[in-house]
């Protein structure tokens, strides 16, 4: 072959070969599903423009699809996924869970204690689960006895740490203020966002394997969140009263602030 | 021998220098009562509240020390105050919610507008934007290389250190760290820069030529919340405001291990050195207090109070 077509084809395979690889950015798709009116996806929608919003300094643009709940998608639906967000019944999670194997799959509704039980490796619960705003409630009521509270994710009035800045953010993109299935749209898309980031992989079983073990999460509540064996992430809650923040939980006084597993805790066997 | 003579000379001579050139006095924004607290440097004594603006956070001076600089931050604005006659000597709107900012030798101020993702830069003279640069989510610590060549942005939800260039005011790294960056120092020369992290307990150490962090340690005290973050005189001892472990951490700054824990007020957040060393100073944002902190025996001689929710704190010296 002469030298100058040797050369010619050189600098051709090498061309094939960045575009492959991409020099643009990298692709990372996220499956929500639900309902597109519920306020988990317009939380969902806030994290995936923080998400973006990282992206353009890392080459990473995030996608986010939705489909509708009911039947459970085919395996092939959720291929190319980094993650899945869904927003359906207890009892359709666990079938969600085994057609998406190996693929991060984030509970954003169901506080189940049941789904926590079950220990399925790749389900991560972003709500609370019953048995955590149980404990919450309780260690309130050790020290306001009679009062009449709930336990929740989050509340739109919240102001510390950085709550106030979410809380904003939140209101000027959707008009609405932030509720606890919002934030927990928002939280599942940040912390797939702040996986990817650091480990610069998209792959599911390694952004799966991050989440689990590595993961410290900020969800802008003042404390480091993580995921338990369980897979629900340990978190602090909000005590509201009358719709209106009353405290938070871990109730200082009862538990030590910094105790997130004195909400709810579960073990789960190690060789799950 | 001469030289024992020249170091006993300038000792006579550099704090006559010094006093000439600032009033020796401490200032430290309250957040909460929406007032500057003016601390008499010598006798540690509050002289006087200043009320010049909404929600005082971010505070510094010129570089010829004439000037004091208050970020304003519900009223979106840059106060210019005299630091002797106590004065407002002007007022310029500094774009939106003005939080920290540090001063460029050349006597810009580099802003991190916190509900923006930006940061922007003023000239304090005639209150003119040079530039506007977009950052990560909620810009927080701003800190600038002692050459000027290079200004810190942090951004606390995208956990990033934006390495900005001046002239050009381009951003040449970002370079991922632990959650919640708050507050970063460069070394004299400017090739080594430390961080905090509030969430994720950590304070960084980032070879700022290969924009590489270099060494990582987590205060092992789980309540800490790093949050602002000094050096010494001699660059060899990092001071950390510790947040809710309501301390001062003391650390090597070679090995980022932990020296000593200084007792303080409640939530420690903001610090200042004097200029000679042998003092610092935290605001304990939930005791409305200032700890004054002698060096050399890591402990606090004198808890001043001051206003609601003390956050920034600059000395005049």
């Amino acid at each position: 072959m002469p030298e100058k077509l040797k050369t010619g084809l050189a600098v051709l395979i090498l061309f094939a070969a960045l575009q492959n690889t991409g020099f643009g950015a990298t692709e990372i798709r996220l499956l929500y599903i639900g309902s597109p009116d519920d306020a988990s996806y317009l939380g969902a929608r806030q994290g995936l423009n923080e998400a973006n919003l990282q992206g353009q300094f890392l080459g990473q643009t995030y996608i986010l699809d939705v489909r509708a709940p009911g039947a459970v998608p085919p395996a092939e639906a959720l291929s190319g996924m980094a993650a899945v967000l869904a927003t359906v019944n207890a009892d359709r999670l666990p079938e969600l869970a085994a057609t998406a194997a190996g693929i991060p799959v984030f509970n954003l509704r169901a506080d189940d204690d049941s789904l926590r039980a079950a220990c399925i490796a790749n389900l991560l619960h972003v709500i609370p689960s019953a048995a955590m705003r149980w404990d919450a409630v309780a260690q309130w009521q050790k020290i306001n006895p009679g009062a009449q509270v709930t336990a929740s994710a989050w509340h739109g009035d919240f102001m510390k740490y950085a709550g106030r800045d979410l809380n904003k953010r939140y209101r000027a993109t959707s008009g609405q203020a932030m509720d606890e299935a919002a934030w927990a749209g928002w939280a599942a898309v940040k912390m797939t966002s702040d996986t990817v980031a650091r480990l610069n992989d998209t792959r599911p079983a390694a952004v799966l394997t991050f989440l689990r073990h590595e993961l410290r999460f900020d969800g802008q509540k003042g404390a480091e969140m993580s995921f338990r064996a369980s897979g629900q992430l340990r978190q602090p809650l909000l005590i509201i009263k009358e719709g209106k923040i009353a405290g938070e939980a871990p109730v200082r006084g009862v538990a030590d602030a910094d105790d997130l597993d004195s909400l709810g805790n579960s073990d789960c066997p190690e060789s799950k | 021998m001469i030289r024992t003579l020249v170091y006993g000379l300038s000792l006579l001579v550099l704090p006559a220098l010094s006093q000439a050139a600032g009033t020796g006095r401490i200032f430290v924004t309250n957040e909460g009562s929406d007032t500057i607290s003016v601390i008499n440097g010598k006798t540690l004594e509050v002289e006087q509240a200043l009320a010049i603006g909404k929600r005082p956070r971010g505070i510094g001076l010129s570089p010829d020390g004439r000037e004091l600089y208050i970020a304003a931050s519900e009223d979106n604005a840059i106060v210019v105050v005299d630091p002797g006659t106590l004065k407002v000597l002007r007022t310029f709107p500094a774009g939106s919610d003005p939080e920290t900012f540090a001063v460029h030798p050349n006597g810009h101020i580099y802003i991190s507008n916190e509900d923006d993702a930006k940061a922007t830069v003023f000239d304090p003279a005639d209150g003119r934007q040079i530039a506007e640069i977009p950052v990560g989510l909620e810009p927080e610590g701003v800190a600038i290389s002692p050459d000027g060549s290079r200004v810190i942005v942090t951004s606390e939800s995208t956990n990033m250190l934006h390495v900005i260039r001046v002239p050009e005011h381009d951003i040449v790294a970002n370079i991922l760290v632990g959650a919640r960056p708050r507050a970063a120092v460069f070394t004299r020369d400017g090739t080594i820069a430390y961080a905090t992290s509030e969430i994720s307990g950590e304070v960084k150490k980032v070879d700022m030529r290969a924009n590489k962090v270099v060494a990582v340690e987590k205060i092992a005290d789980e309540k800490a919340k790093p949050k602002d973050v000094i050096l010494s005189v001699d660059e060899k001892t990092l001071y950390v405001a510790a947040g809710r472990a309501d301390a001062v951490m003391v650390l090597d700054a070679a090995t980022l291990k932990i020296k000593a824990a200084i007792p303080v007020g409640k939530r420690v957040w903001g610090l200042a050195r004097s200029r000679d060393g042998s003092r610092i100073y935290s605001t304990d944002g939930a005791s409305n207090s200032v700890s004054a902190i002698d060096t050399a025996r890591n402990e606090v001689i004198k808890t001043i109070a001051v206003g609601e929710l003390p956050w920034g704190i600059v000395i005049d010296d």
